[in-house]
């Protein structure tokens, strides 16, 4: 019987775990033994090539450009990460008001958060463009600028326009998963905070930040995460340009891999965007370990 | 009347008010795609903006079924894609969501951990990896690299959503149905399966868009055109037809579509799954 039952969970859990080793564990490992080797375009396809050591790191570190994309993927995630939290977080607020059509109203904007970043992108070009775009209009219309910036295409505000587009994209992600954590908390903590003649502010910093804290790291390390290892949408919006301005790590190492056919320097810059997000996924499975401890 | 209970008798529909406003403000971009699909491409251009069309027409979207980059195998190619990823996927994380939920398993807790660490990679890390094994199994240009490719994305979110749906199935119902001698497999074909299907039907749907949104796997293991979905016969189409914006928009709202359309029907366990599955394990 004992037997027999774990034979089962075998069957049921491993065909799920044999495919991601084979389709994400072994392209990892081969990820980081690649960024070792010499590989291009002669020696992609054949099975003996060179180790060469920490060349391929030493080649990316040298051109400034890995340290543009570098920063650049700092300031955007950072960018982004402040954009949606915080209009995400009073949206967040402003919607647990207690009126009645708050939660239909909050789940439409969840839409905003499916939509394919390929879509999303186009949009945001087309709505950013200096000639046509819909936001220079507005902008000029009700006199914020006297004339219409150039976002995509100048270097200065390129990335002001993929934060802008990203962050339409994470504010509903940011609304809904603090919504959650709102919802948590008791009416009667803020009830006894009245009586005791808190202000609005007051029970804002000390009720609600303190005990949305796990949902307030969670959805920030969750949105560094996702931000971080952004492509589809820089890609289409200004696939890195103008003048690398908004060049990241994702769309930087592809470059290397699949338009300079430098595959081992392209594995290498991957690498470099891995260990930053290893460094911060193991801060976020601390936290859940830590939070389920607490639960527990 | 004192000033509190007039107060409380305005506050409803004072914030309904502007709770609306807030909401069309926020989704203005997906009316002005929808708008933009529908002009002509010379009041796009016009010096004065209009927020509806002097003579709204489909040309930008009849265009979309003729000439070399037409829509058509794009959107069949994004079907098979996404229908095939889903089936993958579902195929291989339910049984293991299930296992996880139900089993006690040695290394089952790093076994969860490994999946919500996975969530967390950048496509860009298996890119080239995963390109030469598909090389070597001579299925680049075939509907299987994308599949898999994007099944390596819903399966590990399909698992962390669906075991926490299936711990929260009371365990009673499979007792009852092993006392009446089903196995452990027929119970969860014919009990399990059954009561969780709102649950499976999101997850079913998440991999369905992961697959539907992909851009980068797509692009990279089809270099022929005709085996191309839609998010890359957008880009193409882009690049190709530049600044002719109706068509652009035209072509992102069919691409749009189906998503809309599950969010539409599934919007509440949508939500659900963006706060189960995301967040933890």
């Amino acid at each position: 019987m004992q037997n027999g039952e774990r034979r089962a969970a075998y069957l049921f859990v491993f065909p799920a775990v044999l495919f991601m080793l084979a389709f994400i564990g072994y392209p990892i490992a081969y990820n980081i033994v690649m960024s070792f080797q010499k590989v291009d375009i002669m020696t992609l396809k054949s099975a003996h090539r060179d180790f060469i050591g920490l060349s391929n790191f030493r080649e990316i570190f040298s051109t400034p450009v890995l340290s543009v994309s570098i920063v650049n993927t700092v300031l955007y995630t950072l960018g982004c990460l402040f954009f949606q939290f915080t209009i995400g977080f009073a949206l967040a607020v402003f919607f647990n008001l207690g009126f009645s059509s708050q939660d239909k109203l909050r789940g439409l904007l969840t839409v905003a958060w499916m939509m394919p970043s390929t879509v999303v992108a186009l949009l945001f070009k087309f709505m950013l463009s200096p000639s046509s775009g819909i936001i220079n209009y507005i902008l000029v219309a009700i006199g914020v600028v006297d004339k219409p910036i150039d976002w995509l295409i100048s270097q200065k505000t390129a990335m002001w326009g993929v934060i802008i587009a990203n962050s339409w994209v994470g504010i509903p992600f940011n609304l809904i998963l603090l919504s959650t954590g709102l919802c948590g908390i008791p009416a009667e903590l803020y009830e006894s905070a009245s009586i005791d003649g808190a202000s609005g502010i007051r029970k804002f910093f000390s009720i609600t930040v303190p005990m949305l804290r796990p949902a307030i790291y969670s959805v920030l390390v969750l949105g560094f995460i996702y931000t971080f290892k952004v492509f589809d949408l820089i890609y289409v919006m200004t696939n890195g340009g103008p003048v690398n301005a908004t060049e990241v790590l994702s769309t930087y190492s592809y470059k290397l891999s699949f338009v300079m056919y430098k595959f081992s320097e392209g594995a290498a810059s991957a690498n470099v965007l891995f260990a930053c997000l290893f460094v911060v996924s193991l801060g976020y499975l601390k936290l859940i370990r830590e939070e389920e401890e607490i639960q527990s | 009347m004192s000033a509190p209970s007039r107060l409380a008798r305005w506050r409803n529909p004072l914030l309904n008010t502007a709770g609306i406003l807030v909401t069309l403000v926020f989704l203005f971009p997906l009316y002005w795609i929808v708008v933009s699909s529908i002009k002509t491409n010379a009041e796009i251009f016009q010096i004065h903006q209009s927020f509806w069309p002097a003579s709204p027409s489909l040309v930008a979207y009849s265009d979309q079924l003729k000439g070399e980059l037409n829509i058509v195998r794009p959107f069949f190619n994004s079907m098979i894609i996404a229908c095939g990823t889903m089936v993958l996927s579902m195929c291989l994380a339910i049984p293991a969501a299930y296992g996880l939920a139900r089993f006690e398993l040695r290394g089952k807790k790093s076994i969860i951990m490994g999946f919500l660490v996975t969530q967390m990679l950048p496509p860009t890390l298996i890119l080239t990896p995963l390109y030469l094994i598909f090389a070597r199994g001579g299925l680049i240009n075939s509907y299987f690299a994308p599949i898999i490719a994007d099944s390596t994305i819903a399966i590990p979110f399909i698992i962390l959503f669906l075991r926490t749906y299936f711990i929260g199935l009371p365990r009673s119902l499979e007792d009852a149905a092993r006392v009446d001698g089903c196995t452990r497999f027929s119970s969860f074909l014919r009990i399990i399966l059954p009561i969780s299907a709102p649950g499976i039907v999101t997850a079913l749907s998440f991999s369905f868009i992961f697959a539907w949104n992909d851009l980068i796997y797509a692009m990279t293991y089809m270099n022929q055109t005709s085996m191309r979905p839609m998010t890359a016969g957008i880009y193409n189409f882009m690049s190709k037809y530049g600044i002719e914006w109706n068509r652009i928009m035209a072509y992102g709202v069919v691409l749009v579509l189906p998503v809309i359309l599950i969010f539409v029907i599934l919007q509440k366990y949508i939500i659900s799954g963006m706060t189960n599955g995301a967040v933890k394990g």
